[in-house]
């Protein structure tokens, strides 16, 4: 459990909120570049961290971030006109740079600099890896461009699709780092989804389905270790990295692709579930994407034209009764994206923590509380740049391994743990 | 029409969730089994806890049997404690320990445990400037008897484990 003040604390990120401070420190995710396409293509809405914002592609191909509304009379500039260098309002004519610099009002003189007196808030956009990503904190302190690997490998090598989740990013990234839930919701799916199914691993899972967890601070976040038995004494290790203050590399399985997520959140009440799947020395293959492309492993299928997932809860996630009772899924809701997404959103948009029963198998989810409440403690009272900055923290990869029984596996996985260019992953 | 599933996960709909206490208070032993450890839980102990019984194990200095039990803890006023009542006592025991593999009372509670079939967890506390030997010395002590394991770098996190598991 926590504290009423605790919870409100982590889940809010609003503008001059603490959390909200302590999240605009870092370059997260706000659109896939595939949202802006070409020069001059439509604007589109993005609302992060409670604010409401539009990414535009400008006539020389700069990204912009910038204050929704028109400074004249708050019209939407998502109605824009993206033509000649600028979005221009299509009320009276107000026309904005990728800066937010406004740079026309037509019923002003040009003379009078009027214009240069107008300027919308925005933030800096980058592409990279097929996402643009965005810095929404002081300009001084604006850290160095993101070092994921999905991000930084070649282009074929990764794939990164999004989801809409009607939750708060807490319980969603939560779901993320709670190993003990796989065995169950998921279990079916180990088996028959194309981007798991094969592996040599798959088997410790399924003759063991009662793992032993490691929780382990790492530089960046946390080392989730789960255990099972294997050969000789030995321990098959899955071990999960979780770098603060969202994002997670679940432990790869034999040759499939290594993924995971960020979760980073529209407002309060809804976040946005980002999905990425790559392999570090090897393209994807036609069929891969095709699959990620069809829902399969942790993407969804779509509502056509939005990233709302098709399973939604406006349909109750399609939920299938007759499947749930014979075993082919666990909850009765297809793939593992939808499967997390409905019952953490049934918790309701923001969870009440102060009436939950955590268990000893929670240590993942209550370390990670542990760690984002003294960094944001730390960066609140003293200015201290939280974990997940440093490009190091950034450069990591989970691992699937095995081990001698008195290894720790901080310890013999250490060199799987870190992401190394044409470097293969550690995976069985 | 919006679905049961849509209406359902409203805020609004949150006020009429039962509103009555939907666990009994839980009770946990947090046990130190080495004698740095056995600071740190000393100095736990000096907090409020109404769910939670602090002792020590840290006077074993050789490795204990897993049948001598009886008597074989220590309160942290210097009585002894009976370790099968107090496991059988709890919903939980927590096994607190440093690097270095003096763990020597792990065996001991943790058959005990697994007797009554009580949940143990391992916390490993001042781990942040241990080196990877003394961890692993510690964790082969620790490993076959908890189902869970957590090696933490500050030793405050043990007091923020114990209020989720709501031992305050």
């Amino acid at each position: 459990m926590l504290r009423k003040e605790q919870n409100d604390l982590l889940t809010q990120t609003g503008p001059g909120t603490p959390m909200g401070r302590m999240f605009r420190s870092y370059w997260v995710p706000a659109l896939l570049a595939e949202e802006l396409p070409v020069n001059e293509c439509p604007p589109v809405r993005v609302k992060l961290m409670s604010e409401r914002l539009i990414a535009f592609r400008d006539t020389d191909g700069r990204y912009g971030l910038i204050d929704e509304f028109c400074a004249h009379r708050g019209v939407s500039l998502w109605f824009g006109r993206n033509e000649e260098c600028g979005l221009r309002c299509p009320y009276h004519g107000w026309k904005y740079d990728v800066t937010g610099q406004c740079i026309d009002v037509p019923s002003e003189p040009e003379a009078s600099g009027f214009s240069k007196t107008i300027k919308l808030k925005s933030y800096p956009l980058i592409e990279r890896g097929g996402v643009l990503w965005t810095y929404m904190g002081p300009a001084d302190t604006q850290p160095p461009l993101p070092e994921w690997e999905f991000a930084t490998v070649g282009p074929k090598q990764t794939l990164t699709t999004k989801r809409i989740q009607e939750s708060n990013w807490l319980q969603a990234m939560e779901g993320g780092i709670d190993s003990s839930h796989v065995s169950f919701l998921h279990r079916g799916d180990l088996n028959s989804d194309p981007l798991f199914k094969g592996a040599r691993g798959n088997q410790y899972n399924l003759s063991d389905s009662r793992p032993v967890f490691e929780v382990v601070e790492s530089p960046g976040g946390l080392y989730i270790g789960a255990r099972r038995n294997a050969e000789h004494g030995h321990y098959y290790w899955r071990i999960t990295q979780w770098v603060m203050p969202s994002f997670t590399m679940i432990a790869p399985r034999g040759n499939h692709s290594v993924h995971g997520h960020f979760w980073i959140p529209i407002d309060d009440e809804t976040c946005w579930a980002w999905s990425y799947d790559y392999h570090p020395i090897r393209d994807l293959t036609d069929a891969e994407i095709g699959m990620m492309r069809e829902g399969k492993g942790i993407h969804v299928r779509y509502v056509p034209g939005s990233y709302q997932p098709l399973a939604n809860k406006d349909n109750d996630y399609l939920i299938n009764r007759e499947a749930q009772k014979a075993g082919r899924t666990f909850s009765g809701v297809e793939g593992i994206g939808m499967q997390d997404a409905s019952l953490q959103e049934s918790m309701g948009p923001i969870v009440d923590r102060t009436k939950e029963n955590l268990v000893s198998t929670d240590n993942g989810i209550i370390m990670a509380r542990h760690r984002l409440l003294r960094a944001v403690k730390a960066f609140t009272d003293k200015g201290i740049v939280p974990p997940g900055i440093d490009a190091v923290h950034q450069k990591v990869r989970s691992a699937a391994i095995i081990l001698p029984p008195d290894q720790p596996f901080k310890d013999g996985a250490r060199e799987a743990m870190i992401a190394r260019p044409a470097v293969a992953p550690a995976s069985v | 029409m919006l679905s049961e599933s849509s209406r359902m996960s409203s805020a609004a709909e949150a006020r009429f969730r039962v509103q009555a206490p939907n666990s009994r208070p839980r009770e946990i032993a947090v046990i130190a089994v080495d004698t740095t450890s056995d600071r740190v839980v000393r100095r736990l102990a000096e907090g409020t806890w109404n769910h939670a019984t602090f002792l020590t194990a840290a006077h074993i200095t050789g490795m204990a049997s897993p049948d001598a039990g009886a008597g074989s803890l220590m309160n942290l006023s210097g009585g002894t404690a009976d370790l099968a009542g107090e496991v059988n006592r709890v919903d939980l025991v927590v096994m607190v320990a440093s690097p270095g593999g003096h763990a020597n009372a792990v065996a001991m509670i943790g058959e005990a445990c697994s007797h009554k079939r009580v949940t143990t967890t391992a916390l490993v506390v001042s781990a942040a400037t241990a080196s990877d030997d003394e961890v692993a010395r510690t964790l082969a002590q620790l490993r076959p008897w908890s189902l869970m394991v957590v090696i933490a770098n500050a030793d405050d996190y043990i007091e923020d484990m114990l209020m989720a598991l709501r031992a305050s």
